[in-house]
């Protein structure tokens, strides 16, 4: 009775089960959408490619469902799962020729028993590796490509394997606070890797260093356990893992995709159904739409880290000096910022691109000031909490000057609230610049921007729905991400929740 | 009674000098009667034995040798305190300290024997005041020239009142730097309405005849001013391009907009609150998930795709409803009004599960269940009331996101509204279309988070307690 009861237990804490779970729900509701969109109901024709995978989709997820199955009655029995059962995990790697994400990081969390916050950063970086590969190489089905086309993609080959021999190094060899020397010189190397955008690379390999050159314990413990609590919420990893490859293509998309193909009108290709060659078709002016989508990746990016990052500097400064300060500072300052939250972010942002002129920068700076109050007001909450705190008034016993203390006791104790919530809003920063620019107010016309190639797509909405549905699909699974992301810092560095 | 009403008064008027912002109030409101009483207390204070008191007991101190007393003391104590801390202080500077501290301490001693020995007041106007304002006589003869003051008095004097009026002060200063943000901004703009409208190939006479009638060549403070006065009179003047009305195509456009939004706040919250209660109390169920899942979505999608999508399938495919909106036509606000609403929806669900969670393991609600009481009884008495107060100020501050996005959301369903107007006019720019648009959106969105702060404050025994104290 007890040990069935431990056994519950098991199946309730495993890591493994409700990932697994998830996966093939997942995996189900995708090949469902590949079914639907297979058969066109008005034509009566079947797409051969959309159904194929539709199959690949579902075999993962019968798979899987196996898989479960094996894994919960593995756990109600024993307590764990067999090394059986963990060795099917190999069999569904294979999910990963039809670009199953989701099945194939399961897969890599089922294979290896012993979980480091390492592990999961090299299994994501070797994946997003792989999709960089896999998104770039569908310029081989175009009529030519860019002349620094082979040269790159080799090199991202050369990268991806010394990448798949340092995930299977550290399944081997790293442990929980430590790792073995000689880990350094590849941390080194990995780092280097990450210039082509793929910041997994870098989280890796700041990690290995960390664990293999520094004897500071508690420094350690502390970093493990951060990205602990991260790793373990597969949905911020995922939303991680969306980011990041969206900066990967940014980065090596200068190389591999030729910027003609985005914004060089081609009238002999106008409105082009999806094929190989042109996997999203084309718009009114010939222009390749999935080439549109991955430039406009960059502009998303930019702007939304841009404009949560000008912002966060800003309210930050005045909302530290309101809460640290004196009432009356605190007063002025905060009155005035009342006023620019009085007014709704998107109607300031029209307001001053009336005034100012639609381009990027402008945009930017518009998107900006509108959310300078919220971040002020989170800032303020949190240096009036910390300013009381002990350790602050220690620090002023001990004559610290007013700066010194805002900068060193101050501010970094209340910086994890700010992270959480411009996580959260650079999702919203994303959906207003396509929103501007689908309104004409955002980024210029001719930039491939998401809400532009929208804003196209919006007029043939009635024959070619593709055009309006693909960006779409693009900014909802960035925002979708980012919050994602947001809501597991929240858990992960939310102090109540300790 | 009456005379409950000299304690009120007399009792306000203390509390009320004490903070700056009110004493200058109160002297303003009431500058005829306190220029009277002034020169009455001018004329009475000839024969105050205050000062002579005090300069007597002044002399006596300092005779007794009080000072160098005070001095040695001080003096001790500075330099323990820098043989402490390790500091280098100059003799002189130990000195100076010391000195400072000393006129202190002997100007308090001076005022203390004061008052103790020869019980006598020091008499300001301030007190001279206070001691009219006891007297019914008084009251009454002053009712005329102080009328505006006891009004200010008796207003503050309820804690509710006084909430209510420092807030609708606070946004009606808010509204104003609204009205300066927004016409500063558009002033410094380097686009020219007057060329854009006219054409490139308007004469210099030509333009600036059209300059002079919007008052466009007159300096930046009168341009201002014409500005807030228009916005407060509802007077904007005409619209650069096709001279309309301003003030009359927004009174037109600004009901659809409001109604469209407030349908939608109504279907977000009852379709939220349900969901978010469900989803608190079982968290981390199968459903828990799906829903949190779905609210996630619907935070992400960006409205006009989800606009476009319902267009496409609603309308093209399926033919259901139609795809623009027409005033008339009850079906033409379904789709306008779940596009509006699904973002909003969202976060109240969000917000409604963890502001209920949070609330369920509350040690209050452990109490309520230790006495006996059954789940949902605990649910629906003591948790749901209390979870709701977070939501309802979510509610407030969203409402104003959605009046701004609105203006994205009309222009996929083509929706005379607000929003449309606005972006409509940026083009120009035209500088009264833009401003009145913007600011009474804003003045909308303060109004109603007023109406929430007022509601709260007689709903929530916490902050009344607070109100009541402060």
């Amino acid at each position: 009775m007890e040990e069935k009861l431990h056994n519950r237990h098991a199946l309730v804490l495993s890591k493994e089960y409700p990932q697994a779970n998830f996966t093939w729900i997942i995996s189900l509701i995708i090949s469902v959408i590949f079914l639907v969109n297979s058969f066109s109901f008005t034509t009566g024709e079947m797409n051969s490619l959309v159904f194929a995978m539709f199959i690949a989709y579902l075999a993962t997820t019968f798979l899987q469902l196996f898989i479960t199955r094996r894994m919960k009655r593995d756990l109600l029995d024993t307590g764990a799962i067999q090394k059986k059962t963990r060795r099917l995990g190999y069999v569904q790697l294979l999910s990963l020729v039809s670009g199953n994400v989701f099945a194939a990081a399961a897969a890599f969390n089922l294979i290896n028993e012993r979980k480091t916050p390492e592990y999961t950063f090299a299994v994501y970086m070797f994946l997003t590796q792989l999709f960089v590969i896999a998104i770039s190489a569908m310029n081989m089905f175009k009529p030519y490509v860019t002349d620094t086309f082979l040269v790159s993609m080799a090199v991202l080959l050369v990268i991806t394997v010394f990448h798949a021999a340092v995930l299977i190094a550290v399944a081997k060899l790293v442990r929980e606070t430590d790792a073995p020397r000689s880990m350094a010189m590849i941390a080194v190397f990995v780092l280097l890797t990450a210039v082509t955008g793929n910041l997994f690379a870098l989280l890796l390999g700041w990690s290995l260093l960390l664990k293999s050159i520094s004897n500071d314990h508690s420094r350690i413990l502390k970093w493990h356990v951060m990205w602990e609590k991260i790793t373990r919420n597969s949905m911020a990893v995922f939303g991680l893992f969306f980011i990041i490859l969206m900066l990967a293509i940014s980065v090596t998309s200068r190389f591999t995709f030729d910027y003609d193909f985005a914004v060089e009108n081609d009238y002999g290709n106008i409105l082009q159904t999806p094929s190989l060659a042109y996997p999203f078709g084309t718009d009114n002016f010939g222009r390749d739409v999935f080439s549109r989508i991955v430039f406009g990746a960059r502009i998303s990016l930019l702007v939304g880290f841009a404009s949560t990052a000008i912002p966060v500097v800003v309210g930050g400064f005045l909302g530290g000096i309101a809460g640290y300060y004196s009432i009356r500072t605190d007063n002025v300052i905060m009155r005035l910022l009342d006023v620019l939250y009085a007014i709704p972010g998107i109607l300031l942002a029209i307001a001053i691109i009336a005034a100012f002129g639609a381009n990027t920068t402008n945009l930017i700076i518009a998107l900006s000031v509108g959310s300078i109050p919220t971040y002020a007001r989170t800032m303020r909450a949190n240096v009036l909490m910390v300013s009381n705190y002990d350790f602050v008034d220690s620090a002023r016993a001990l004559g610290t000057s007013d700066l010194s203390i805002i900068f060193k006791q101050v501010v970094p104790n209340s910086l994890a609230p700010m992270i959480v919530k411009s996580t959260l809003t650079i999702g919203g920063a994303v959906i207003a610049t396509s929103s501007l620019s689908y309104l004409g107010l955002g980024v210029e016309p001719h930039i491939p921007e998401w809400g532009n190639i929208l804003r196209v797509g919006s007029t043939y909405l009635e024959s070619h729905s593709y055009l309006a549905v693909f960006p779409g699909l693009a900014i909802i699974l960035l925002v979708l991400s980012f919050n994602f992301l947001g809501d597991g810092l929240r858990d992960a560095l939310d102090p109540r929740l300790d | 009674m009456k005379v409950s009403v000299f304690a009120i008064l007399k009792r306000t008027f203390e509390e009320a000098h004490g903070k700056s912002m009110y004493r200058f109030l109160l002297y303003m409101t009431g500058v005829p009667l306190h220029l009277l009483v002034y020169l009455f207390y001018l004329l009475k204070r000839k024969d105050d034995t205050y000062e002579a008191t005090m300069a007597d007991v002044e002399q006596e101190l300092a005779h007794e040798g009080r000072r160098v007393i005070y001095f040695e003391a001080f003096e001790e104590q500075l330099l323990c305190k820098a043989a402490f801390f390790q500091e280098k202080l100059s003799n002189e500077e130990i000195h100076r300290q010391a000195e400072k501290l000393v006129d202190e301490r002997f100007k308090e001693e001076v005022m203390l024997r004061t008052e103790g020995r020869h019980g006598v007041r020091k008499v300001t106007y301030y007190t001279y005041f206070l001691s009219l304002l006891e007297r019914p006589m008084f009251l009454i003869a002053s009712l005329v020239p102080g009328v505006f003051m006891y009004v200010l008095l008796l207003l503050i004097s309820n804690p509710f009142l006084k909430y209510i009026m420092e807030r609708l002060v606070q946004s009606v200063f808010v509204i104003i730097g609204v009205g300066i943000l927004v016409f500063s901004i558009l002033y410094i703009s380097p686009f020219d309405p007057a060329s854009n409208i006219l054409g490139e190939s308007a004469t210099q006479e030509q333009i600036a005849a059209f300059n002079q009638i919007h008052g466009l060549d007159l300096p930046y403070l009168q341009q201002l001013w014409n500005a807030l006065k228009g916005i407060a009179t509802f007077d904007l003047g005409s619209s650069f391009a096709g001279s309309e009305d301003v003030a009359s195509s927004i009174a037109n456009k600004f009901p659809i907009t409001f109604t469209i939004a407030m349908f939608s706040v109504l279907m977000a919250i009852v379709i939220a609150i349900p969901v978010g209660i469900f989803s608190a109390t079982r968290p981390n169920s199968f459903l828990d998930t799906t829903f949190m899942f779905i609210a996630l979505i619907g935070l992400s999608i960006p409205n006009f795709w989800q606009g476009l999508i319902f267009i496409l399938n609603f309308s093209i495919k399926l033919n259901w409803l139609p795809a623009t909106y027409s005033p008339g036509n009850a079906l033409s606000m379904i789709m306008p009004v779940i596009v509006l609403g699904t973002g909003l929806t969202a976060s109240i669900a969000r917000m409604m599960r963890s502001s209920l969670l949070e609330i369920i393991h509350e040690d209050y609600i452990i109490t309520a269940r230790a006495k006996g009481l059954t789940k949902s009884q605990m649910l629906w008495k003591h948790a749901v009331g209390n979870a709701m107060i977070p939501v309802i100020t979510v509610i407030g501050l969203m409402f104003g996101g959605m009046l701004g996005g609105a203006a994205v959301t009309e222009k996929v369903f083509n929706i005379k509204g607000i929003g449309s107007y606005i972006v409509d006019k940026q083009f120009i720019p035209d500088i009264p279309a833009i401003m009145g648009g913007v600011v009474y959106i804003a003045i909308t969105i303060s109004l109603v988070n007023l109406l929430i702060d007022i509601l709260y404050a007689f709903l929530d025994p916490r902050i009344r307690s607070k109100m009541k104290q402060s």
